[in-house]
Formats: C-alpha cells, structure tokens, sequence
C-alpha cells in the first residue's frame, strides 16, 4: 500500500513535468502545420494540416529564408568543427594531467575550475575584440574558437575526471608491452574513453549548435551567420511569420535529437568492465 | 634467459624510506619469490625492475646489462599484474599480441606465437572473446598469455594469484611452476603468502620493512630460519615461541624444561626466544603438562590448540584426535627441532 502511495506520488508529479515539456514542442508542432490564417485560431489540430510552410523553407521562398541552407550548413559546420576541436583539446590534456601526470597538471585543472566564474557573456567583447585583431570576424573559425574556448575547461574537467578511473596498470602494462605515450593514447586511452568523449563531444557540439549571442556578435553577414541568428531576425519585423519561424525552428531542433538518439548507446559506460577485479 | 642484480638498492617515497640498501643476485632461469608482509617493499623493488618506479641509488642490472635508466619497454621484461590488467576493449589473442604489434612484428608471426602462447594455457576456445567474457581464472591465463608471447628475459609476478579463491590459487600456482620448468625463463614472483612462495620458489628471499632478513632454498629457510621473523613467517601453522632462560642444558620457560638442540651457540643464563614448530611438538605420557583448548581435524591430520600456562602453543599430529577440549596431555619437544634466539636481537644462537 505505501509502495501505491508513493508511486502515485511520482506519478501526479510527473504529469505536469510531462505536460511542462511538451506542450511547447507541441505548440511549435502545431504553428508549424497550419497556415499563416490558422496559425493564431488557438485550435488543438489546424483545420487544414499542411507541410507547405516545409516546402517554403527548402525553397527558400521568404525573404528571411533566402540563405536557409546556407546558414543551417554554418550551424553544422561550426558545430561540428567546435565538437571536434574540443574533443582534441579535452582529450590531449586530461591524458596529459590524469595519465602521465605532467608538472602543473593540478594547477590546469583549478583554472579550468575558475574559469566557471567568469560569466560567458562578460568575455563576449573581450572576444569580439580579439577575433577583430586576428581578422577572424565574419569567419565561421571565429566561432568555432571562441565555442572551443568556453567548451574546453568543462570538457577537459568531465574527461580527466573520467581518466582517473581508468585503472592505471593498464598504461604499466602497456609501457612494458612497449607503447611510446603516443601509441598509449591512441591505442589503450582514447579506445576506453569512447563514452565519455561520445559525451563531451555531444556537449560541444550541442553548445555550438545552440549558441546565439556569440554567433551573433562575431558574424554579421546574412551568408555567414548560423540558424541561430536568423531565427532571431524574423521577429525583428512588426509581422513576423510566425508559421515559418516555428517550422525553421522545428526544423532546427531535429540535428539535437538526431544526435542524441544516435549515440545513446554510447552514453552507457561499463566498458572497461574486465578491465581489472573490481 | 637472464640474470637479475640488485645492487645496494635504496628507495623512499618522500621522507618513508621503502628499501634500503637491497642487494641480491638472481641466476639465470632461477624463480625467485620475494615474499614478506605488506608494506616490507616487495612490491616496489619489482617495480623497480619493471622499471615502473624510479631508482633512488644502487643499481639493477638484467643479463649483464645496467637498467636504471632503460625505459620499461626495452628492458625486455615481462609483467604479470595482481589485478591482471588486460585491456579491455581487446580479445584475448590481441591483448596476447599487443607487444608484437607494438614492435611491427609480421602479422602470421604475432598468429603463431599467439596461438603457441594459448595452446600451452588451454586458451584457444577464448581467442575472439573478451576479457570481461572470461573468468578470473582464465583472465589470469590471458595475462601470463601476454607474457609468455612477448619470450622475454624475465618474467615477473606481481601478487598474480591473491584476486582468485583457494581452489583456483592452487591450481594456478601448479601451472605456474609447470610453465617455469617448461620455459625455464629467469623469474621474480611477489607475494605475500608464504605456502605460494614454499611450493614454487627456487630460492625465497623473506624480506621485512625495506630489508632482506634472509635468502634461500625453501626447506633452509625452513629449518634453519636466521631470526625469529624469518621464523614465523616461513611455516603454517606458524612456529610457537616463547621466551625462556637458558640453563643446565634446558631453557627454562612457562614453568617448564625445554630441551635444546645440539650445537646451539647460547650461553648460560642467556635469555632466549624457543621456538618449535607445530609438527615437532608430540603428544606423550609424560612431559610438559598442556590443556586442549580447541581440536581441528582436518582429515590426514588433526591440529590442537593447546595452553601451557597462559601461552597458546600450536600442535600438529597425523592421524585422529584421541583427546578433546578440556582435556590434559603432556608435550614432548622434538629438541633437534627446536630453535633458539637472543631475546634481544631475535637473532638465531
């Protein structure tokens, strides 16, 4: 009876979580199903459900939309490249500090840890200004370094966390098996820390895809700026188009769960098991 | 094929001192166990051999050849963990190879000495399987597995057997010894247990808190154990020791006379530590008066613990136990057995 009491608990709690989460998406759903006459008639179902607004978006057919592809190839492609170039980092110096335990590796790691109270937002000009000095502005790179530099310090935390589990005889054993540290991380390291990389490169890559007010300030041109920003252009007009900005933005938010679903699997550890006796 | 010197070898972990001053030559194709309680560097000096801990001073020298500051991988040794250490995202027949590979060997070459290594352990079944796939008894194999692949100068052990149960530790250790007579490639094993070190070791080195107290062949160590740590901690059960007075003959201790061996170097009145082991204490009609405390049988042969006064002695007969708790029977020392040491040092006299 306490067993039923308690679940039902949960269970009144987990409604209107469920609710909570869903109903935007749903409502983003539905804007993006109806017509641009539907779209505010606050029906739970549009009379006539239509895909045209999809249509619209591939086409290009709106003046918000011209450089649609164009733009969601930027999102990809800075995300993409910030994931990969965190990952590089991240996994080069928790090897580094966790594995072969280089001078100052503990002093890293409490930067890495103070670099948390800095607010992202305060380092945005200091950034712009630098990208600016560099001649970076308006270049996809400038995104992708400033999304690696506020990524890393996480991404190196969470993976030398990680290393440390590791069991440290397996590096003993390859030594004497005779792996230079290079053959060490390529072939012992980085093939155990697939989850926690698959993790952190979601991270990044995730943290790059979504951000705004970085992409924003360091990329102005309608060719170089990401989704991100051009979503924010539609509703810089009086009448904005709604219909269409839910259906980018739907369109927009399927890479995400795309991700997600894919390397879930991956997101499981317990791949060292065998390892060592527990 | 190698041999192994140690050389005044000297250790400290920050201000602890772990060894100091080891010296020690292992022969070529010897098993040498080096045993010892934890915490006596053991552990360390093997890993001072693997190359896996830096050396302070001294020296160790593999087949001739000065190896302080030869990285692990081109002293041409190999290790076997306590914990195993296979990788895990590997099968068995790559972590055999995983040397080979490291080294560019040709492929058909890494096949065959793996599948020599695996047909000497009984692996071959469990060649694509992974290491969490496998028992610890059979992870274990696969350890020695990579070891016995790569053909080194030396094998070394470090604890291997402590992570198995009983059963499997005897098994293994039988396999141990039978790969070294097979191979007979030089051999440093650690371990803690002394029944292990006993049944494999060529010659034992016992060593206690950073020092080897004695080096030898199991059955010396055994009967002619150098002081009273060597003493009780060679043997199992351990050896019974008192402390006595050594006069007309006899070492007056527990309100009794026990008789000493010929040739014994004690002096009159000196104060001594006796020790007897278990199997040379017999149960007779007349002696030292004892109190059966508790019986064990154990089948083939029975062990009592029984009190002389308020000291607990150890005793160990063949055959079934005719006495029970409670009960009142007289000691005989066997007094060629028996060993003296100085109450001071715990040096043997």
């Amino acid at each position: 009876m306490k067993k039923f009491s308690e679940e039902a608990v949960l269970l009144l709690m987990a409604i209107p979580i469920l609710l909570w989460s869903l109903i935007p998406i749903y409502h983003i759903f539905l804007f993006s199903i109806s017509t641009k006459d539907s779209a505010f008639s606050g029906a739970l179902w549009p009379d006539k459900p239509t895909f045209r607004n999809f249509e619209t978006i591939a086409q290009q057919h709106h003046f918000y939309l011209h450089h649609f592809w164009i733009q969601i190839w930027n999102s990809l492609w800075i995300a993409v490249a910030a994931g990969a170039i965190t990952l590089f980092v991240a996994s080069c110096a928790a090897f580094g500090i966790s594995r072969l335990k280089v001078r100052g590796g503990r002093t890293v790691m409490n930067l890495a840890l103070f670099t948390y109270f800095i607010p992202a937002a305060f380092l945005a000009i200091p950034m712009y200004k630098a990208m600016g000095m560099y001649g970076l502005l308006n270049s996809r790179m400038s995104l992708v370094l400033a999304m690696v530099t506020l990524a890393s310090p996480y991404a190196i935390w969470v993976l030398k966390q990680a290393s440390d589990k590791l069991p440290y005889e397996l590096d003993e054993a390859a030594r004497i098996d005779g792996a230079t540290p290079l053959q060490l991380f390529r072939l012992v390291y980085l093939p155990l820390m697939v989850p926690s990389m698959v993790a952190i490169g979601t991270y990044a890559l995730l943290l790059a895809w979504n951000e705004y007010l970085y992409a924003y300030l360091l990329l102005s041109h309608e060719r170089t700026v990401t989704l991100a920003v051009a979503l924010g252009h539609f509703i810089s007009a009086d009448d904005s188009p709604w219909e269409l900005l839910m259906a980018t933005g739907l369109v927009y938010a399927l890479p995400p769960a795309a991700i997600y679903y894919a390397f879930r699997r991956y997101m499981v550890s317990g791949l060292t098991s065998g390892a060592v006796k527990a | 094929m190698a041999s192994v010197v140690f050389d005044s070898l000297l250790k400290s972990f920050g201000k602890t001192k772990v060894l100091h001053g080891i010296s020690l030559q292992i022969t070529d194709g010897e098993f040498m166990v080096l045993v010892g309680p934890s915490g006596c560097g053991k552990s360390t000096l093997l890993r001072m051999l693997a190359g896996l801990e830096e050396i302070d001073a001294g020296s160790i020298a593999i087949d001739g050849r000065v190896v302080n500051d030869v990285e692990s991988k081109d002293r041409d040794i190999a290790m076997v963990f306590q914990s195993y250490a296979l990788y895990p995202h590997m099968t068995v027949a790559e972590n055999m190879g995983f040397s080979l590979r490291l080294r560019n060997e040709k492929k058909k070459f890494t096949e065959e000495r793996v599948a020599n290594a695996a047909r000497i352990l009984n692996l071959q079944d469990y060649l694509e399987r992974y290491p969490r796939e496998l028992s610890g008894g059979q992870r274990q194999r696969v350890a020695m597995g990579r070891a016995i692949v790569r053909d080194p100068k030396v094998f070394l052990f470090d604890e291997p057997l402590s992570n198995l149960d009983a059963k499997l530790r005897v098994a293994m250790r039988a396999e141990i010894k039978a790969l070294h007579q097979r191979l007979k490639t030089t051999t440093v094993y650690v371990t803690h247990d002394q029944v292990e070190a006993m049944t494999m070791a060529d010659r034992i080195a016992v060593m206690n808190d950073g020092r080897i107290e004695q080096l030898g062949r199991p059955l010396e160590l055994y009967d002619r154990p150098v002081n009273l740590f060597v003493a009780q901690f060679i043997g199992s059960p351990a050896m019974n020791v008192f402390e006595g007075v050594l006069r007309n003959g006899y070492v007056q201790g527990l309100n009794a006379q026990w008789p000493v061996p010929a040739g014994h170097r004690g002096s009159e009145g000196q104060i001594v530590k006796y020790g007897i082991r278990p199997e040379h204490l017999e149960i007779a009609a007349a002696g030292i008066a004892a109190e059966v405390h508790v019986v064990e049988p154990m089948g083939a042969e029975t062990e009592f613990l029984v009190k002389v006064q308020e000291q607990t002695f150890t005793l160990v007969t063949h055959g079934r136990a005719a006495n029970g708790p409670g009960d009142r029977i007289y000691l005989a020392p066997q007094a060629q057995y028996a060993h003296l040491f100085d109450a001071a040092s715990g040096l043997r006299i």
